[in-house]
């Protein structure tokens, strides 16, 4: 195990969480993800948005259309909207409701894939296979990756220029990362980040393909696993220098400490069976941070529940710590991909707020020989201080990111 | 912390040589236009990389266009600033990937075995490489990195903004260098996406500065920079913009870029004019910040390629104040009130990379040469 040594940070920018807002399948809003949290609630379902009959799986985590209506209010026309750029409103609404002055220098979000299902209405169209309602040059302009996030910016009056991280899986987290990074450096004071992604078509058949996705029931960290199931949503952290939030009088709702990341050069759809790429990520989020291992309560891990992800996230817990507790949500919730990232950090913060630990649902045996401590099927009450989040990709991208309640 | 270009590499329809590629711009050659075809539509027009340019690594023999092109424009790079790759270097480079459309090829190929023939006909060799960041996945293998690789998506001013990101990840002494490639590949199917949104012109050549706008011509490759800390081509100032809501607001967006970046000294701009709705932005935005400025505008030469465009106008920015000689500018509307480069250009120490992006993002960087 590598040495670790409390650095002093004193000289180093702070890092405030200043504003949070989460929309997933377990519900549009913070008080209903709390809610769904500590149930443990199963928010999978069967798919309905595209025809899943030739596939093997055939359930995601999925937000009803019905749920993600704007605002009528915001200055936009509605009706040409992705649906994730809906989502993505509503959560950036939410953060800015605890941070109405907020007014980001940059921002900095993770996504896969956008608006993707404009790009399929678009090209079924060109096939003769679906008469569009939109039109396309609507469908085109709408598609594109960074649209969500301007909209979004658009509907609050805010222009800042936009980074989009495609990171794969790990978007969601690289993001929070290098905005954590960024105000850390002192170049920046305020950084808007998150992450969002919808259900598409393309994707969904694509892991179906890879049989990566599971015909049964996602059970992260079971001896039993059988695959991942997909999710969306959108989740949005608005960073602030911390003296700066402090000075203005802003609610600091937790601090993020510390940031790693690491490239796995393996396989493009695989992790290396060590484990290096996760530890790595851990690693350096801690000696980021100046923490030692010990110092992290809990882990909301990346748990897909394929069977190489949760080896090899496993393995590399197992080795750098000792007993700590760890569950995944995307039991619960499914794989946000671009967004579950940002997803979970929303999470993590939450459980630091609400004194809690997220249920790992679905949950039988660990793995032979993988003395994991997982919080099983039922969401614990704990006086969390620190918590890390781990996220990983397509391509080897590995992040973690830490937090901690706010110190009075 | 200062910023300097170490060295650079591109792969474009008109060759991957570095200077090869810059002496051809200068004697006034333009890329081959060619025919795209589909079934599902009319012909386009498009101009491509010829086949023999981009890599065959043996890590690429799956992979799309797209990958090739970056590999070659980013190990290219790497040779220009004479740092040979292994696990030394590699350990002190950070790598940003920037894309705009990313793998289209393979994505329209693996939808189309979706809709064509339903899910289960749909290939697993083929989705993995759909994914944005495959490319920077296998940059990343091939040079051994194992720390921090970003990919970044955006429209044409995605190159721009990888280059701000660069510079705050130069922040951390962790690293010596961070390499940014950005590339794209050409396909019917983009084509007919930007003449549905009456972006695309039909026939040869691009117009800069047309009035009005007849459209831009697609195409494709890779350009790579790879960043130190010293270097004679000093970056000066990034300014990374903000995005404009409608096309008509996209001028004052790109002239408060200029206004950060230009002074009395800039005595070139490479400019982003393709043929559409930005040239009469940047026409705007230059006259109102900069109205001494000489333009060159590569894309008459080299056509639209969307994500990797910015890197390859910096190229040509640093290629400008290494050589101090510039291209004639090709096809420069008649009457036009912006200065076409011209060889008086030469004298003087700064470039400005002025991007309007066709989605909504603007940025620009400052050149200078030591």
């Amino acid at each position: 195990m590598a040495e670790y040594s409390e650095v002093n940070q004193r000289n180093v920018p702070r890092v405030a969480v200043v504003g949070v807002g989460i929309v997933s399948p377990l519900g549009i809003g913070i008080d209903e993800t709390v809610s769904a949290l500590r149930e443990g609630r199963d928010c999978i379902s069967p798919v309905n948005c595209f025809p899943v009959d030739h596939c093997r799986c055939k359930t995601a985590g999925q937000i009803p259309d019905g749920r993600l209506a704007c605002p009528e209010a915001l200055p936009l026309r509605q009706e040409r909207l992705h649906r994730v750029a809906r989502m993505t409103i509503l959560a950036l609404g939410e953060a800015l409701g605890s941070a109405p002055a907020f007014q980001p220098e940059l921002s900095v979000v993770g996504t896969t894939s956008g608006g993707m299902t404009y790009g399929e209405e678009y090209y079924r169209g060109l096939k003769g296979k679906q008469t569009s309602k939109r039109k396309a040059p609507s469908l085109i302009a709408n598609y594109t990756p960074q649209k969500p996030i301007m909209d979004a910016q658009q509907a609050f009056g805010l222009s800042a220029p936009c980074q989009i991280i495609a990171n794969a899986c790990a978007s969601g987290t690289n993001a929070i990362g290098h905005a954590f990074d960024c105000i850390r450096s002192g170049r920046y004071n305020q950084i808007l980040t998150g992450g969002y992604d919808a259900l598409s078509e393309l994707v969904f058949v694509g892991f179906d393909s890879l049989q990566a996705s599971t015909p049964e029931r996602c059970r992260p960290f079971d001896q039993d696993r059988t695959g991942l199931v997909l999710g969306e949503g959108a989740a949005i952290l608005l960073l602030e220098n911390f003296d700066s939030a402090k000075a203005r009088g802003a609610k600091i709702l937790a601090e993020l400490v510390g940031y790693g990341l690491s490239t796995d050069n393996h396989h493009l759809t695989q992790p290396n069976p060590s484990g290096s790429g996760p530890f790595q990520a851990m690693e350096g989020a801690l000696k980021s941070a100046g923490l030692r291992p010990e110092k992290i309560d809990y882990i909301n891990a990346h748990g897909t529940a394929t069977p190489q992800n949760d080896a090899t996230e496993g393995k590399a817990i197992v080795e750098l710590f000792q007993g700590v507790a760890v569950s995944s949500t995307k039991g619960m919730m499914g794989h946000a991909l671009g967004a579950a990232g940002a997803i979970e950090a929303v999470i993590s913060i939450l459980a630091i707020q609400n004194r809690f630990m997220p249920a790992n649902i679905n949950f039988r045996a660990g793995d032979a020989g993988l003395q994991l401590n997982i919080v099983a099927n039922k969401s614990q009450p704990a006086d969390l201080h620190t918590v890390l989040s781990n996220s990983f990709g397509f391509g080897g991208t590995n992040a973690s990111v830490i937090f901690q309640a706010t110190e009075p | 912390m200062s910023l300097a270009i170490a060295g650079m590499g591109w792969v474009t329809p008109l060759g991957n040589d570095l200077s090869g590629v810059w002496q051809r711009l200068i004697n006034g050659e333009t890329a081959t236009v060619q025919s795209i075809s589909s079934g599902l539509g009319p012909d386009y027009p498009v101009i491509h990389v010829p086949a023999d340019q981009a890599s065959v690594h043996p890590r690429l023999r799956r992979s799309s266009a797209i990958s090739r092109f970056a590999v070659t424009a980013g190990l290219a790079a790497m040779e220009d600033a004479k740092l040979q790759p292994g696990a030394e270097a590699a350990s002190r480079i950070a790598m940003i990937f920037a894309v705009s459309n990313g793998g289209v090829i393979y994505t329209k190929r693996f939808y189309d075995q979706i809709v064509d023939s339903g899910a289960q006909a749909a290939s697993p060799l083929l989705f993995p490489e759909t994914v944005f960041n495959a490319p920077a996945s296998h940059m990343a293998a091939i040079l051994g990195i194992t720390g921090a690789t970003y990919t970044l998506v955006g429209d044409g001013a995605v190159g721009i903004l990888a280059l701000g990101m660069a510079q705050d990840l130069m922040e951390n002494e962790a690293f010596d260098h961070c390499l940014v490639i950005a590339a794209e590949e050409a396909d019917w199917l983009l084509c007919d996406a930007y003449h549905q949104w009456r972006l695309l012109r039909l026939k040869p050549p691009i117009e800069p500065f047309g009035q009005p706008p007849r459209g831009t011509i697609l195409s494709e490759g890779a350009g790579a920079v790879l960043l130190s800390r010293n270097g004679s081509i000093e970056v000066e100032k990034i300014a990374l913009g903000s995005n404009f809501r409608k096309r008509s607001e996209a001028g004052d967006c790109l002239g408060k870029v200029l206004g950060e970046l230009c002074n009395d000294e800039t005595a070139l701009i490479v400019s982003s004019a393709n043929g559409t709705f930005i040239d009469s932005a940047e026409r705007n935005a230059i006259l109102k910040n900069c109205p001494k400025a000489q333009i060159y505008a590569m894309k008459p030469a080299l056509g639209e390629s969307l994500g990797a465009s910015s890197l390859w106008q910096v190229i040509c920015a640093t290629q400008f104040l290494r050589s101090r000689s510039v291209p004639s500018e090709l096809f420069f509307a008649k009457g036009n009130d912006v200065a076409a480069a011209s060889k008086s250009t030469g004298q003087f120490r700064r470039a400005v990379v002025s991007v309007c992006g066709l989605s909504q993002q603007v940025a620009g960087v400052r050149l200078a040469i030591s």
